[in-house]
């Protein structure tokens, strides 16, 4: 074990995740290495600092001019309830069919591909669905349940990835 | 109702969703600050944290009948609350970051501290209290690029677990903690820069 190595595992070192025997060959290490201490001691110093940083106030005015608007938006929800069901409704429709579009057209991120070869394999329904637009067929209608599962890969993005290629 | 049943996250929605002013109120009261200084925290600019807060209770509003109660509440609004800002600032230029590589720590080819490592940490302890000091880390967060940044403000500053961030940001844990590692060891180099050349001014 040098230093290089301590310093890389640091993290694991004192959230405590790290198994006993390379604890106690990092603990050997340091017992010898004066600047490892001190690495260790200052590392855990500014972790524990930094959680006593207070996240940016909202300052008064911005706190009053939110707080109308999150009334006023609040205040419309039960009237406008029917009508967010319709827009989630369409988002995920929308999504989904542009999910399928990219398939078709193997536009798919790495990642959404991996996702649906998996998913091909393990669920029945969309199984058989997916294998239909493998022959290059136009989905015409996405049965609800094929809507739900495919909607929940764009859901296990990571936000700011793209799902596919414009 | 008594306002301690709308501390519980699905009453909370469930009233929601009938159209209570107290459970909007509660909402509001709960989330706000800690909506505001994230979005600052990844926006770095007073208006468009503002905006991005607002954007926020209203995507919370249009889908608070699709949360399915599978993860915390705080969780759920604070991924609504990231997404929300990354989609503004993919609208705006690069904003100025440093490069953390060059506050990484630099060893000898055989694995050893290139230079003698000083020790800080109880100089530190008692300046705990010292304004200076969190205006000073948070002046190096902000140097930070996103990338770290949101990671260290979720899991540093915030608290919460690394399965946690993860979750919130869609990563995968290792890849949590290994953003989270690097910007604390920028921090790290960056503080013991600011403690020695302090001691000397």
């Amino acid at each position: 074990m040098n230093c290089k190595e301590l310093v890389y595992l640091l993290g694991d070192y004192l959230d405590g995740s790290m198994e006993e025997h390379l604890r106690a060959e990092l603990d050997t290490h340091i017992e010898m290495c004066e600047s490892c201490i001190h690495f260790r001691n200052t590392y855990d110093k500014t972790r524990i600092i930094c959680r006593q940083v207070q996240l940016n106030e909202i300052p008064e005015e911005f706190r009053e001019r939110l707080r109308s608007f999150v009334t006023a938006k609040g205040g419309e929800y039960s009237r406008e309830i029917e009508k967010y069901r319709r827009m989630a409704a369409e988002d995920r429709r929308k999504q989904v069919e542009s999910l399928l579009r990219a398939f078709r057209e193997q536009r798919l991120s790495p990642s959404l591909t991996l996702l649906f070869d998996t998913h091909r394999d393990r669920c029945e329904k969309c199984g058989a669905f997916i294998r239909t637009l493998n022959g290059g067929e136009e989905a015409k209608h996405v049965p609800l349940e094929i809507e739900e599962h495919l909607a929940e890969f764009l859901d296990a993005l990571p936000p700011g990835e793209e799902p596919f290629r414009a | 109702m008594h306002a301690e049943r709308l501390l519980d996250d699905n009453i909370l929605l469930e009233e929601l969703r009938k159209g209570s002013s107290e459970a909007v109120e509660a909402l509001f009261e709960r989330f706000h600050g800690k909506i505001y200084g994230l979005a600052m925290s990844i926006l770095k600019n007073e208006s468009d944290a503002e905006e991005a807060a607002q954007d926020v209770f209203l995507t919370v509003f249009q889908k608070a009948h699709t949360f399915k109660g599978n993860s915390a509440l705080y969780s759920w609004i604070y991924r609504i609350c990231v997404n929300a800002c990354l989609m503004r600032l993919r609208g705006k230029r690069r904003q100025e970051t440093v490069s953390i590589e060059e506050f990484m720590p630099v060893f000898t080819e055989d694995g050893m501290h290139a230079s003698p490592v000083g020790d800080w940490s109880k100089e530190v302890e008692r300046k705990t209290l010292d304004k200076e000091l969190g205006t000073v880390i948070k002046k190096f967060t902000e140097d930070l690029s996103e990338k770290y940044r949101v990671v260290f403000v979720l899991s540093d500053v915030e608290g919460l677990s690394n399965e946690e961030t993860a979750q919130i940001l869609g990563l995968t844990v290792p890849a949590v903690k290994s953003r989270l590692h690097r910007a604390r060891l920028y921090l790290r180099e960056q503080l013991s820069l600011y403690l020695r050349e302090g001691k000397t001014a």
